[in-house]
């Protein structure tokens, strides 16, 4: 359009951002306006809102009947959330932190997981478990881990994890119509939240109607020739940072593919790209070991070792717990420094 | 038409001149908004508060994202 056009034509409607909170709320609320057997429950998410704003306004929207605070024994509501999906509800149940997955791993392995298996298939599960992953603030061992390995690794459950609010959104959607028990991990950093480091990534137009983001599909969140980063959620934000630096100063193209889901895994994408830079660094903000890292290694190796001309990188937490202390944890989460010498190392640059 | 103020809402019922930080514009300078639509997120100290267009019209932002103001100033117009 040029300058001339531009200014003779009358302004359009604003197109409309939201950060990744509001996103999931809308997703939510949207689809309880649908369906009145979907319901929210957790700690703190109806009156409070959800500590990272997953929930605000749902209260106000739909009642206490519909969304309800719990008693802090995850076991107890996880398992209440089991029990109403296996009898045809559709309820979102908060983890409040995936580090407390430990106190109701049974429900959620033993039983969400297993049900349909366990049945024969003639009893489904059709709940979304959302938890709040990631560190980066300062929370320290308990509070800061992503675990998206642990959960993608015990069959039984989709998992997926958005890292922007459009993916956040029709993701949600996706993970609430799906038949099957559907973790849904949100990174605190991609959720737009005033109080935390500002994140520009983390509010975007998003589409005013209810739409589905497919789960199992990654997306390509920048083409590039020179090599492919495979990653998600926040490391998303931190790779295309880099991606647009080293563009500029080193001359270097990078591929960014957002993975989006871990269960199940869209290896053709992974692969693609493989194919066509030759060079692969995988992002991972979850442990190093025994993990999404390495199920990618094995994705390449398994299907054609020859499609790296060199060796592949991998940027992700050293198997040590998060550290409270920021200069540690700035050196063990994949920060942009990290990921741009890996980067530069893979490239040769 | 005069214009519309927007001002920064009251989250501190303490202090009623509190300062805060504008968080986030969900609207670019000259939009096209439409009354009681959000347009921005605030937040003092850690509470956060939305901002809502007080009528329909292009909106004129006079405070930039991670700008300090006090609770009660005008942050924007709509025209």
């Amino acid at each position: 359009m040029s300058v001339t056009e531009s200014a003779t034509i009358p302004a359009e409607p604003a197109v409309r951002r939201l950060t990744t909170a509001r996103a999931m709320v809308e997703g939510i609320a949207q689809e309880m306006d649908r369906d009145p057997g979907i319901v929210v429950l957790g700690e703190d998410v109806a009156k409070y809102g959800g500590i990272f704003s997953s929930t605000t306004g749902l209260l106000d929207r739909f009642g206490p009947q519909r969304v309800l605070d719990t008693p802090i024994s995850e076991t107890a509501f996880v398992g209440l959330g089991i029990g109403a999906a296996v009898e045809g509800m559709r309820p979102i149940v908060e983890l409040m932190f995936v580090d407390f997955f430990g106190v109701c791993m049974d429900q959620i392995y033993n039983h969400m997981a297993k049900i349909h298996y366990e049945s024969g298939g003639n009893v489904k599960v059709p709940m979304v478990l959302m938890t709040a992953v990631g560190g980066g603030y300062s929370d320290a061992e308990q509070h800061s881990q992503c675990l998206w390995g642990t959960f993608a690794h015990l069959p039984g459950m989709k998992v997926v994890v958005p890292s922007n609010p459009a993916d956040a959104k029709g993701l949600m959607i996706s993970a609430i119509r799906d038949d099957n028990p559907v973790v849904y991990m949100f990174h605190k950093g991609v959720m737009g939240l005033p109080w935390m480091a500002k994140n520009p990534r983390s509010v975007m137009a998003v589409p005013a109607e209810p739409y589905e983001t497919p789960i199992g599909k990654a997306a390509v969140a920048r083409e590039g020739r020179d090599a492919t980063v495979v990653t998600l959620s926040l490391s998303v934000h931190h790779a295309l940072d880099v991606a647009e630096q080293m563009a500029t100063e080193d001359g270097a193209e990078l591929e960014v593919i957002d993975l989006r889901s871990l269960v199940p895994l869209d290896r053709e994408t992974v692969l693609a790209s493989v194919a066509k830079t030759g060079h692969l660094l995988v992002v991972d903000e979850d442990y190093r070991s025994f993990g999404l890292s390495g199920e990618i290694a094995a994705t390449v190796a398994e299907t054609d070792p020859g499609l790296l001309r060199v060796p592949l990188r991998r940027v992700a937490v050293p198997d040590v717990p998060i550290p409270y202390a920021r200069s540690l944890e700035q050196a063990v989460l994949p920060v942009p420094g990290r990921i741009r010498a890996a980067a530069r190392e893979l490239i040769g640059a | 038409m005069r214009a519309a103020d927007v001002v920064f809402p009251p989250l501190s019922q303490d202090q009623p001149d509190a300062e805060g930080v504008l968080a986030t514009w969900f609207v670019a300078d000259g939009d096209q908004v439409a009354k009681g639509q959000l347009l921005g997120e605030v937040m003092v100290e850690k509470v956060s508060g939305e901002v809502h267009a007080p009528a329909s019209g292009h909106v004129r932002l006079l405070v930039a994202e991670e700008q300090t103001a006090r609770q009660g100033e005008v942050i924007a117009l709509v025209e």
